[in-house]
Protein backbone atom coordinates (compact mmCIF):
# COMPACT_ATOMS: atom_id res chain seq x y z
CA UNK A 1 0.00 0.00 0.00
CA UNK A 2 2.90 2.26 0.76
CA UNK A 3 4.49 1.70 -2.15
CA UNK A 4 1.00 2.70 -3.94
CA UNK A 5 1.15 5.79 -2.32
CA UNK A 6 4.55 6.71 -3.55
CA UNK A 7 3.77 5.97 -6.74
CA UNK A 8 1.08 8.46 -6.41
CA UNK A 9 3.54 10.80 -4.82
CA UNK A 10 5.92 10.78 -7.94
CA UNK A 11 3.40 11.23 -10.61
CA UNK A 12 1.87 14.26 -8.67
CA UNK A 13 5.39 15.18 -8.13
CA UNK A 14 5.97 14.74 -11.99
CA UNK A 15 2.94 16.98 -12.64
CA UNK A 16 3.76 19.55 -10.39
CA UNK A 17 7.21 19.73 -11.98
CA UNK A 18 6.19 20.06 -15.16
CA UNK A 19 3.40 22.49 -14.01
CA UNK A 20 5.99 24.81 -12.80
CA UNK A 21 8.56 24.13 -15.58
CA UNK A 22 6.53 25.31 -18.70
CA UNK A 23 5.99 28.58 -19.35
CA UNK A 24 4.75 27.86 -22.59
CA UNK A 25 1.15 27.03 -22.32
CA UNK A 26 -0.13 30.59 -21.24
CA UNK A 27 -2.90 31.44 -22.75
CA UNK A 28 -4.52 28.45 -21.04
CA UNK A 29 -4.09 29.49 -17.43
CA UNK A 30 -5.85 33.16 -18.66
CA UNK A 31 -8.77 31.95 -16.65
CA UNK A 32 -7.15 30.95 -13.57
CA UNK A 33 -4.91 33.99 -13.43
CA UNK A 34 -8.31 35.96 -13.31
CA UNK A 35 -9.00 33.88 -10.46
CA UNK A 36 -5.85 33.73 -8.94
CA UNK A 37 -5.42 37.61 -8.74
CA UNK A 38 -8.81 37.97 -7.62
CA UNK A 39 -8.17 35.50 -4.96
CA UNK A 40 -4.69 37.67 -4.14
CA UNK A 41 -6.13 40.76 -4.12
CA UNK A 42 -8.83 40.23 -1.52
CA UNK A 43 -6.60 38.78 0.94
CA UNK A 44 -7.61 40.08 4.08
CA UNK A 45 -4.17 40.70 5.28
CA UNK A 46 -2.03 43.17 3.24
CA UNK A 47 0.69 41.23 1.14
CA UNK A 48 3.18 41.45 3.90
CA UNK A 49 6.91 41.60 3.89
CA UNK A 50 8.90 38.94 3.74
CA UNK A 51 8.33 37.87 7.14
CA UNK A 52 6.09 35.59 9.39
CA UNK A 53 3.28 37.53 8.17
CA UNK A 54 3.88 36.12 5.14
CA UNK A 55 2.97 32.53 6.34
CA UNK A 56 -0.43 33.55 7.46
CA UNK A 57 -1.20 35.37 4.02
CA UNK A 58 -0.36 32.03 2.43
CA UNK A 59 -2.68 29.76 4.65
CA UNK A 60 -6.08 31.89 3.33
CA UNK A 61 -4.68 31.94 -0.36
CA UNK A 62 -4.05 28.49 0.12
CA UNK A 63 -7.51 27.82 1.30
CA UNK A 64 -8.76 30.18 -1.05
CA UNK A 65 -7.06 28.03 -3.46
CA UNK A 66 -8.79 25.30 -2.62
CA UNK A 67 -12.06 26.78 -3.49
CA UNK A 68 -11.10 27.62 -6.53
CA UNK A 69 -9.55 24.51 -7.52
CA UNK A 70 -12.41 22.88 -6.19
CA UNK A 71 -14.59 24.87 -8.67
CA UNK A 72 -12.08 25.14 -11.41
CA UNK A 73 -11.61 21.35 -11.14
CA UNK A 74 -10.55 21.48 -14.63
CA UNK A 75 -7.75 18.22 -14.15
CA UNK A 76 -9.77 15.38 -13.11
CA UNK A 77 -8.01 13.58 -14.91
CA UNK A 78 -4.53 14.32 -13.24
CA UNK A 79 -5.63 12.83 -10.63
CA UNK A 80 -4.33 9.80 -9.95
CA UNK A 81 -7.12 9.52 -7.11
CA UNK A 82 -9.65 10.90 -5.54
CA UNK A 83 -8.34 12.77 -3.34
CA UNK A 84 -5.59 13.92 -5.47
CA UNK A 85 -8.58 16.02 -7.78
CA UNK A 86 -8.09 19.33 -5.48
CA UNK A 87 -4.25 19.11 -5.62
CA UNK A 88 -3.87 18.74 -9.15
CA UNK A 89 -6.33 21.65 -9.98
CA UNK A 90 -4.69 23.84 -7.48
CA UNK A 91 -1.37 22.96 -9.53
CA UNK A 92 -3.10 24.30 -12.54
CA UNK A 93 -4.50 27.52 -10.63
CA UNK A 94 -1.98 30.38 -12.04
CA UNK A 95 -0.42 32.58 -10.21
CA UNK A 96 -0.91 36.30 -10.90
CA UNK A 97 3.18 36.75 -11.84
CA UNK A 98 2.22 36.67 -15.25
CA UNK A 99 6.04 35.59 -16.98
CA UNK A 100 6.30 33.12 -14.09
CA UNK A 101 2.43 31.16 -14.09
CA UNK A 102 4.21 27.74 -13.88
CA UNK A 103 1.07 25.64 -13.72
CA UNK A 104 0.17 26.28 -17.36
CA UNK A 105 0.24 22.79 -19.29
CA UNK A 106 -1.69 21.39 -16.36
CA UNK A 107 -4.78 20.90 -17.50
CA UNK A 108 -3.39 18.85 -20.51
CA UNK A 109 -1.06 17.00 -19.21
CA UNK A 110 -1.72 13.56 -17.64
CA UNK A 111 0.65 13.13 -14.89
CA UNK A 112 0.75 9.32 -15.37
CA UNK A 113 2.43 9.96 -18.60
CA UNK A 114 5.42 12.49 -17.55
CA UNK A 115 8.62 11.13 -16.50
CA UNK A 116 9.74 11.60 -13.57
CA UNK A 117 12.13 14.43 -13.37
CA UNK A 118 14.93 14.66 -10.87
CA UNK A 119 14.86 16.41 -7.96
CA UNK A 120 17.65 18.43 -8.24
CA UNK A 121 16.22 19.82 -11.62
CA UNK A 122 12.76 20.06 -10.11
CA UNK A 123 14.22 22.41 -7.66
CA UNK A 124 15.83 24.25 -10.20
CA UNK A 125 13.56 25.02 -12.15
CA UNK A 126 10.55 25.65 -9.41
CA UNK A 127 13.29 28.06 -8.60
CA UNK A 128 13.41 30.01 -12.09
CA UNK A 129 9.31 30.26 -11.09
CA UNK A 130 10.94 33.05 -9.00
CA UNK A 131 8.46 32.77 -6.36
CA UNK A 132 9.14 35.09 -4.35
CA UNK A 133 9.40 38.48 -5.97
CA UNK A 134 9.02 41.76 -4.88
CA UNK A 135 5.16 41.72 -5.35
CA UNK A 136 3.35 39.62 -2.71
CA UNK A 137 1.08 37.61 -5.65
CA UNK A 138 4.35 36.40 -6.98
CA UNK A 139 5.02 35.30 -2.91
CA UNK A 140 2.00 33.60 -3.31
CA UNK A 141 2.72 32.49 -6.60
CA UNK A 142 5.36 30.78 -5.11
CA UNK A 143 4.23 29.53 -2.10
CA UNK A 144 1.37 28.25 -4.32
CA UNK A 145 3.39 25.86 -6.33
CA UNK A 146 4.92 24.81 -3.21
CA UNK A 147 2.06 24.20 -1.62
CA UNK A 148 -0.02 22.42 -4.33
CA UNK A 149 2.80 19.82 -3.85
CA UNK A 150 2.59 19.80 -0.10
CA UNK A 151 -1.38 19.66 -0.74
CA UNK A 152 -1.25 16.55 -2.82
CA UNK A 153 1.50 15.22 -0.52
CA UNK A 154 -1.19 15.72 2.04
CA UNK A 155 -4.08 14.61 0.48
CA UNK A 156 -2.59 11.55 -0.57
CA UNK A 157 -1.91 11.03 3.12
CA UNK A 158 0.51 11.26 5.50
CA UNK A 159 2.22 8.31 4.77
CA UNK A 160 2.46 9.15 1.31
CA UNK A 161 3.35 12.30 2.02
CA UNK A 162 5.66 11.37 4.30
CA UNK A 163 7.54 9.09 1.70
CA UNK A 164 7.62 11.80 -1.12
CA UNK A 165 9.22 13.93 1.29
CA UNK A 166 12.12 11.26 2.10
CA UNK A 167 11.93 10.63 -1.43
CA UNK A 168 13.79 14.04 -2.08
CA UNK A 169 17.45 13.96 -2.00
CA UNK A 170 18.61 15.95 1.26
CA UNK A 171 20.85 18.86 -0.79
CA UNK A 172 22.99 21.39 0.50
CA UNK A 173 21.85 25.00 0.34
CA UNK A 174 22.24 27.66 1.50
CA UNK A 175 18.73 27.44 3.39
CA UNK A 176 20.15 24.02 4.55
CA UNK A 177 18.83 24.77 7.89
CA UNK A 178 15.36 25.25 6.83
CA UNK A 179 15.16 22.65 4.35
CA UNK A 180 16.30 19.94 6.87
CA UNK A 181 14.21 20.70 9.60
CA UNK A 182 11.07 21.35 7.22
CA UNK A 183 12.10 17.71 5.17
CA UNK A 184 11.77 15.27 8.08
CA UNK A 185 9.13 17.07 10.29
CA UNK A 186 6.62 15.17 7.53
CA UNK A 187 3.14 15.67 6.30
CA UNK A 188 1.07 15.08 9.40
CA UNK A 189 -1.81 15.90 7.69
CA UNK A 190 -2.36 19.30 9.21
CA UNK A 191 -3.29 20.44 5.76
CA UNK A 192 -2.64 23.69 3.84
CA UNK A 193 -2.29 25.74 6.73
CA UNK A 194 0.64 23.77 7.95
CA UNK A 195 3.01 23.31 4.99
CA UNK A 196 2.18 27.17 4.42
CA UNK A 197 3.73 27.76 7.57
CA UNK A 198 6.36 25.80 7.63
CA UNK A 199 7.08 27.21 3.88
CA UNK A 200 6.13 30.91 5.06
CA UNK A 201 8.81 30.42 7.98
CA UNK A 202 11.34 28.69 5.79
CA UNK A 203 11.26 31.86 3.83
CA UNK A 204 11.44 33.98 6.35
CA UNK A 205 14.53 32.51 8.16
CA UNK A 206 16.36 32.45 4.65
CA UNK A 207 16.05 36.78 4.37
CA UNK A 208 18.92 36.56 1.93
CA UNK A 209 19.55 38.93 -0.78
CA UNK A 210 17.38 36.76 -3.47
CA UNK A 211 14.57 36.19 -1.07
CA UNK A 212 12.44 34.72 -4.15
CA UNK A 213 15.08 32.51 -5.08
CA UNK A 214 15.65 31.20 -1.83
CA UNK A 215 12.57 30.26 -1.10
CA UNK A 216 11.25 28.31 -3.76
CA UNK A 217 14.58 26.85 -3.76
CA UNK A 218 14.26 25.36 -0.42
CA UNK A 219 10.37 24.51 -0.45
CA UNK A 220 10.58 23.26 -3.54
CA UNK A 221 13.83 21.13 -2.87
CA UNK A 222 11.85 19.57 -0.37
CA UNK A 223 8.71 18.92 -2.58
CA UNK A 224 6.78 21.02 -0.68
CA UNK A 225 6.93 18.53 2.27
CA UNK A 226 7.28 21.33 4.49
CA UNK A 227 3.44 20.32 6.45
CA UNK A 228 3.44 21.46 10.34
CA UNK A 229 7.24 22.07 10.11
CA UNK A 230 7.17 23.86 13.52
CA UNK A 231 4.33 22.31 15.18
CA UNK A 232 5.67 18.79 14.51
CA UNK A 233 8.95 19.60 15.33
CA UNK A 234 7.71 20.91 18.75
CA UNK A 235 5.35 18.19 18.86
CA UNK A 236 6.96 14.92 18.24
CA UNK A 237 9.91 13.28 19.79
CA UNK A 238 10.59 12.09 16.22
CA UNK A 239 12.03 15.80 15.32
CA UNK A 240 14.47 14.90 17.57
CA UNK A 241 15.55 12.34 15.59
CA UNK A 242 15.35 14.48 12.30
CA UNK A 243 16.21 17.84 13.47
CA UNK A 244 19.38 16.01 14.65
CA UNK A 245 20.20 14.31 11.44
CA UNK A 246 18.93 18.16 10.13
CA UNK A 247 21.47 20.03 11.78
CA UNK A 248 24.20 17.37 11.04
CA UNK A 249 23.34 18.13 6.97
CA UNK A 250 22.68 22.18 8.01
CA UNK A 251 25.85 21.97 9.98
CA UNK A 252 27.39 19.76 7.48
CA UNK A 253 26.20 22.42 4.56
CA UNK A 254 26.93 25.34 6.21
CA UNK A 255 30.81 24.72 6.88
CA UNK A 256 32.47 26.95 4.93
CA UNK A 257 33.74 24.91 1.86
CA UNK A 258 32.13 21.18 2.40
CA UNK A 259 34.59 18.96 3.64
CA UNK A 260 35.17 17.26 0.69
CA UNK A 261 33.84 13.49 -0.34
CA UNK A 262 32.00 12.54 2.46
CA UNK A 263 29.54 15.53 3.33
CA UNK A 264 28.96 16.07 -1.20
CA UNK A 265 27.29 12.63 -1.50
CA UNK A 266 23.35 13.42 -1.63
CA UNK A 267 21.81 10.91 1.04
CA UNK A 268 18.71 9.84 -0.63
CA UNK A 269 16.90 9.44 2.64
CA UNK A 270 13.14 7.99 3.21
CA UNK A 271 11.88 9.86 5.27
CA UNK A 272 8.80 8.69 7.10
CA UNK A 273 7.75 10.65 10.11
CA UNK A 274 6.19 8.84 12.60
CA UNK A 275 3.90 6.65 11.03
CA UNK A 276 6.90 4.20 10.03
CA UNK A 277 4.96 0.91 9.66
CA UNK A 278 6.92 -0.11 6.93
CA UNK A 279 10.07 -1.99 8.65
CA UNK A 280 12.00 -1.56 5.36
CA UNK A 281 11.36 2.67 4.65
CA UNK A 282 12.30 2.72 8.50
CA UNK A 283 15.35 0.80 7.92
CA UNK A 284 16.14 3.27 4.94
CA UNK A 285 15.72 6.41 7.43
CA UNK A 286 17.77 4.76 10.50
CA UNK A 287 20.56 3.74 7.85
CA UNK A 288 20.89 6.75 6.36
CA UNK A 289 21.73 8.90 9.02
CA UNK A 290 23.69 6.22 10.14
CA UNK A 291 25.66 6.33 6.74
CA UNK A 292 25.63 9.81 7.34
CA UNK A 293 26.99 10.03 10.66
CA UNK A 294 29.71 7.65 9.71
CA UNK A 295 30.92 10.17 6.79
CA UNK A 296 30.84 12.61 9.72
CA UNK A 297 33.21 10.85 11.85
CA UNK A 298 35.27 8.88 8.99
CA UNK A 299 36.05 12.90 8.16
CA UNK A 300 36.82 14.29 12.35
CA UNK A 301 39.30 11.25 12.26
CA UNK A 302 40.96 11.77 9.41
CA UNK A 303 41.44 15.47 9.89
CA UNK A 304 42.44 14.46 13.11
CA UNK A 305 44.74 12.01 11.67
CA UNK A 306 46.37 14.63 9.56
CA UNK A 307 47.06 16.69 12.38
CA UNK A 308 48.96 14.29 14.00
CA UNK A 309 50.73 13.17 10.66
CA UNK A 310 51.66 16.66 10.42
CA UNK A 311 52.61 17.48 13.44
CA UNK A 312 55.12 14.21 13.04
CA UNK A 313 56.45 15.81 10.04
CA UNK A 314 56.83 18.66 11.39
CA UNK A 315 58.96 17.19 14.35
CA UNK A 316 61.20 15.84 11.83
CA UNK A 317 62.31 19.12 9.75
CA UNK A 318 65.38 19.98 10.60
CA UNK A 319 64.68 23.26 11.10
CA UNK A 320 67.54 25.65 13.26
CA UNK A 321 67.24 25.57 16.72
CA UNK A 322 65.62 28.90 17.42
CA UNK A 323 62.22 28.16 14.83
CA UNK A 324 59.85 27.80 17.71
CA UNK A 325 57.35 26.22 15.78
CA UNK A 326 55.03 25.98 19.58
CA UNK A 327 54.45 29.53 19.43
CA UNK A 328 54.12 29.78 15.47
CA UNK A 329 51.58 26.95 15.63
CA UNK A 330 49.47 28.79 18.40
CA UNK A 331 49.74 31.85 16.68
CA UNK A 332 49.23 31.08 12.95
CA UNK A 333 46.26 29.13 13.95
CA UNK A 334 44.96 31.96 16.36
CA UNK A 335 45.88 34.27 13.61
CA UNK A 336 44.33 31.78 10.99
CA UNK A 337 41.15 30.85 12.31
CA UNK A 338 40.40 34.52 13.08
CA UNK A 339 41.56 35.83 9.70
CA UNK A 340 39.48 33.39 8.20
CA UNK A 341 36.25 33.94 9.84
CA UNK A 342 36.60 37.82 8.89
CA UNK A 343 37.58 37.67 5.72
CA UNK A 344 37.04 34.98 3.42
CA UNK A 345 37.78 36.80 0.35
CA UNK A 346 41.38 36.92 1.58
CA UNK A 347 42.04 33.08 0.01
CA UNK A 348 41.16 34.47 -3.39
CA UNK A 349 42.77 37.57 -2.71
CA UNK A 350 46.41 36.25 -3.00
CA UNK A 351 47.94 34.79 -5.53
CA UNK A 352 49.71 32.37 -4.08
CA UNK A 353 50.41 28.57 -5.21
CA UNK A 354 49.49 26.93 -2.73
CA UNK A 355 46.13 26.17 -1.93
CA UNK A 356 43.88 29.00 -1.61
CA UNK A 357 43.04 27.78 2.11
CA UNK A 358 46.76 28.54 3.15
CA UNK A 359 46.78 31.94 0.74
CA UNK A 360 46.95 34.12 3.77
CA UNK A 361 48.08 31.58 5.93
CA UNK A 362 51.26 31.21 3.98
CA UNK A 363 51.88 34.35 4.37
CA UNK A 364 51.25 35.28 7.81
CA UNK A 365 53.45 32.09 8.44
CA UNK A 366 56.65 33.53 6.14
CA UNK A 367 56.40 37.01 8.04
CA UNK A 368 56.40 34.71 11.42
CA UNK A 369 58.99 32.20 10.16
CA UNK A 370 61.44 34.59 8.84
CA UNK A 371 61.79 37.11 11.99
CA UNK A 372 62.08 33.77 14.00
CA UNK A 373 64.28 31.86 11.94
CA UNK A 374 66.62 34.61 12.04
CA UNK A 375 66.62 34.81 7.90
CA UNK A 376 68.45 37.98 5.92
CA UNK A 377 65.97 38.15 3.26
CA UNK A 378 67.07 41.09 2.01
CA UNK A 379 70.53 39.21 0.79
CA UNK A 380 69.63 35.77 0.70
CA UNK A 381 65.82 35.16 0.32
CA UNK A 382 66.11 31.48 1.40
CA UNK A 383 62.50 31.31 0.17
CA UNK A 384 62.84 31.54 -3.35
CA UNK A 385 59.22 30.48 -3.56
CA UNK A 386 58.19 32.96 -1.51
CA UNK A 387 60.17 35.87 -2.93
CA UNK A 388 57.30 37.07 -5.09
CA UNK A 389 55.06 37.32 -1.65
CA UNK A 390 57.36 39.13 0.29
CA UNK A 391 56.39 42.61 -1.84
CA UNK A 392 52.96 40.99 -1.23
CA UNK A 393 53.28 40.81 2.30
CA UNK A 394 54.68 44.65 2.57
CA UNK A 395 51.47 45.50 1.43
CA UNK A 396 49.62 42.99 3.21
CA UNK A 397 50.78 44.01 6.35
CA UNK A 398 50.37 48.13 5.83
CA UNK A 399 47.33 47.62 4.67
CA UNK A 400 44.91 44.69 5.81
CA UNK A 401 46.56 43.18 8.66
CA UNK A 402 47.43 46.44 11.31
CA UNK A 403 43.42 44.84 12.50
CA UNK A 404 45.38 41.74 12.75
CA UNK A 405 48.02 42.48 13.80
CA UNK A 406 46.51 43.96 16.79
CA UNK A 407 45.02 41.00 17.17
CA UNK A 408 47.13 38.58 17.02
CA UNK A 409 50.92 39.47 17.27
CA UNK A 410 49.92 42.24 20.02
CA UNK A 411 48.82 39.77 22.40
CA UNK A 412 52.00 37.79 22.02
CA UNK A 413 54.10 38.19 24.62
CA UNK A 414 57.20 38.36 23.26
CA UNK A 415 56.47 41.38 21.06
CA UNK A 416 54.77 43.44 19.45
CA UNK A 417 54.33 43.98 15.76
CA UNK A 418 55.19 47.27 14.58
CA UNK A 419 53.19 47.98 11.55
CA UNK A 420 55.35 51.22 11.49
CA UNK A 421 57.76 49.38 10.03
CA UNK A 422 55.73 48.51 7.06
CA UNK A 423 55.31 51.41 5.98
CA UNK A 424 58.52 51.76 4.03
CA UNK A 425 56.38 48.93 1.67
CA UNK A 426 58.54 47.11 -0.21
CA UNK A 427 60.22 44.15 1.18
CA UNK A 428 63.79 45.38 3.02
CA UNK A 429 65.80 43.08 5.60
CA UNK A 430 64.50 45.50 8.59
CA UNK A 431 61.05 45.37 7.13
CA UNK A 432 60.61 41.76 7.22
CA UNK A 433 61.84 41.16 10.54
CA UNK A 434 59.30 41.36 12.90
CA UNK A 435 60.06 41.14 16.42
CA UNK A 436 57.83 38.70 17.60
CA UNK B 1 71.74 17.88 13.51
CA UNK B 2 73.39 18.19 16.56
CA UNK B 3 70.86 20.21 18.47
CA UNK B 4 68.46 17.26 18.04
CA UNK B 5 71.34 14.58 18.88
CA UNK B 6 71.88 17.50 22.16
CA UNK B 7 68.14 17.06 23.19
CA UNK B 8 67.49 13.31 23.34
CA UNK B 9 65.77 12.81 26.37
CA UNK B 10 65.73 9.30 28.50
CA UNK B 11 62.29 8.65 27.16
CA UNK B 12 61.31 5.43 25.89
CA UNK B 13 59.77 7.45 22.57
CA UNK B 14 62.16 9.03 20.25
CA UNK B 15 63.41 12.67 20.65
CA UNK B 16 61.07 13.29 17.41
CA UNK B 17 57.81 11.41 18.11
CA UNK B 18 58.26 13.42 21.35
CA UNK B 19 58.68 16.53 19.17
CA UNK B 20 55.79 15.62 17.42
CA UNK B 21 53.79 15.33 20.75
CA UNK B 22 54.35 18.73 21.67
CA UNK B 23 54.09 20.23 18.06
CA UNK B 24 50.96 18.35 18.29
CA UNK B 25 50.11 19.76 21.61
CA UNK B 26 50.84 22.99 20.01
CA UNK B 27 48.67 22.84 17.54
CA UNK B 28 45.90 22.09 19.68
CA UNK B 29 46.63 24.50 21.50
CA UNK B 30 46.22 26.65 18.53
CA UNK B 31 42.79 25.14 17.81
CA UNK B 32 41.32 26.06 21.23
CA UNK B 33 42.17 29.63 20.83
CA UNK B 34 41.26 30.06 17.73
CA UNK B 35 37.42 29.10 18.54
CA UNK B 36 37.49 30.71 22.06
CA UNK B 37 33.46 30.75 21.84
CA UNK B 38 32.72 26.87 21.13
CA UNK B 39 32.19 24.80 23.87
CA UNK B 40 34.90 22.15 22.27
CA UNK B 41 37.32 24.78 22.08
CA UNK B 42 36.70 25.09 26.23
CA UNK B 43 36.81 21.54 26.39
CA UNK B 44 39.79 21.31 24.62
CA UNK B 45 41.92 23.41 26.67
CA UNK B 46 40.36 21.94 29.90
CA UNK B 47 42.41 19.16 28.50
CA UNK B 48 45.37 20.87 27.80
CA UNK B 49 45.51 22.16 31.30
CA UNK B 50 44.96 19.27 32.87
CA UNK B 51 47.68 17.80 30.76
CA UNK B 52 50.33 20.03 31.00
CA UNK B 53 51.50 18.35 34.62
CA UNK B 54 51.30 14.60 32.59
CA UNK B 55 53.30 13.62 29.92
CA UNK B 56 52.25 14.60 26.51
CA UNK B 57 49.99 12.06 25.61
CA UNK B 58 47.55 14.13 23.63
CA UNK B 59 45.08 11.80 22.00
CA UNK B 60 41.90 12.82 21.00
CA UNK B 61 39.90 9.55 20.74
CA UNK B 62 40.81 7.99 23.67
CA UNK B 63 37.85 8.51 26.28
CA UNK B 64 36.69 6.01 28.64
CA UNK B 65 34.31 7.44 30.28
CA UNK B 66 31.32 6.79 29.32
CA UNK B 67 28.81 8.88 27.51
CA UNK B 68 26.26 11.68 29.40
CA UNK B 69 24.48 12.16 26.08
CA UNK B 70 20.41 12.34 26.72
CA UNK B 71 18.81 9.27 25.35
CA UNK B 72 17.74 10.43 22.42
CA UNK B 73 14.25 9.35 22.05
CA UNK B 74 13.72 7.57 18.77
CA UNK B 75 10.82 6.03 16.97
CA UNK B 76 10.27 3.01 19.34
CA UNK B 77 10.43 0.64 16.09
CA UNK B 78 13.67 -1.25 15.37
CA UNK B 79 16.20 -0.99 18.53
CA UNK B 80 19.05 -2.17 15.91
CA UNK B 81 18.77 0.44 13.68
CA UNK B 82 18.31 3.10 16.38
CA UNK B 83 21.32 1.77 18.24
CA UNK B 84 23.20 1.97 14.64
CA UNK B 85 22.38 6.04 14.83
CA UNK B 86 23.02 5.88 18.61
CA UNK B 87 26.86 4.88 18.55
CA UNK B 88 27.58 6.84 15.86
CA UNK B 89 26.42 9.78 17.54
CA UNK B 90 28.46 8.38 20.48
CA UNK B 91 31.59 7.67 18.78
CA UNK B 92 31.35 11.36 17.45
CA UNK B 93 30.92 12.81 20.93
CA UNK B 94 34.12 11.13 21.59
CA UNK B 95 35.75 12.50 18.83
CA UNK B 96 34.02 16.05 19.68
CA UNK B 97 36.17 17.65 22.64
CA UNK B 98 33.86 17.82 24.92
CA UNK B 99 30.77 16.37 23.33
CA UNK B 100 30.17 13.84 26.31
CA UNK B 101 28.78 17.08 28.09
CA UNK B 102 26.51 17.88 25.06
CA UNK B 103 23.34 17.26 24.19
CA UNK B 104 22.71 15.93 20.43
CA UNK B 105 22.01 18.87 18.92
CA UNK B 106 24.65 21.46 19.91
CA UNK B 107 26.91 18.01 19.77
CA UNK B 108 26.21 18.89 15.90
CA UNK B 109 27.26 22.05 15.96
CA UNK B 110 30.15 21.70 17.61
CA UNK B 111 31.02 19.56 15.34
CA UNK B 112 30.86 21.51 12.45
CA UNK B 113 32.93 24.00 13.90
CA UNK B 114 35.27 21.84 15.04
CA UNK B 115 35.47 20.40 11.46
CA UNK B 116 36.08 23.76 10.19
CA UNK B 117 38.86 24.39 12.95
CA UNK B 118 40.37 21.59 12.00
CA UNK B 119 41.17 22.25 8.72
CA UNK B 120 42.16 25.56 9.59
CA UNK B 121 44.75 23.58 11.38
CA UNK B 122 45.66 21.46 8.71
CA UNK B 123 46.59 24.11 6.10
CA UNK B 124 48.56 25.75 8.64
CA UNK B 125 50.74 22.96 9.19
CA UNK B 126 50.67 21.66 5.83
CA UNK B 127 52.04 25.63 4.96
CA UNK B 128 54.39 25.42 7.51
CA UNK B 129 55.94 22.22 6.29
CA UNK B 130 55.87 23.33 2.48
CA UNK B 131 58.20 26.35 4.65
CA UNK B 132 60.56 24.38 6.48
CA UNK B 133 60.67 22.16 3.64
CA UNK B 134 61.88 25.31 1.36
CA UNK B 135 64.10 26.21 4.16
CA UNK B 136 65.36 22.86 4.83
CA UNK B 137 66.83 22.55 0.90
CA UNK B 138 67.91 25.88 0.77
CA UNK B 139 70.06 25.39 3.82
CA UNK B 140 70.77 22.03 2.49
CA UNK B 141 72.31 23.73 -0.24
CA UNK B 142 74.19 26.28 0.99
CA UNK B 143 75.65 23.83 3.67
Amino acid sequence: MERDLFSQMDTDLNSISYLSLNYDHQPVLDHFDSAISSMVSSPSTAPPPPGHTNSLVIRELIGRLGTICNNNNNNKSLAAGGDHSTNTSCYSTPLSSPPKSSLHSLPSMNPNSMPFPPDQGFTERAARMSCFGSGPHMAVSGQLSRVSSSQSLMDAGMTGGAQLEGELTMQESGGGANNGRKRKAGVKGKGKEASLASSGTANSKMSEEDPSAKRCKPDCKLGGKKGGVEENNSNSSENNNDDRENKNENDSNNTDSKPAEPLKDYIHVRARRGQATDSHSLAERVTGKAVMLDEIINYVQSLQRQVEFLSMKLATVDAPEDCNMDNLLRKDMHQACDRSMQQEVYPSAFPYPNQPQAGPLNSLLTANSISNIGMQPASNLPFDGFGNTSAQIGGFWEDDLQSVVQMGFVQNQEGALSSQSFQGSGPSSSDMKIEL
Amino acid sequence: MENLLSNASPHSETLIEERGKRIKIAAEVGLARSSGGRLWARALRRRLHRQRKLPQQACIVKNSTPPLMKEVPLVADVAEEKDEVEDRVRALQRLVPGGEEMEVERLFEETADYIEALREQVGVMRALACLLDGIESTDGDKL
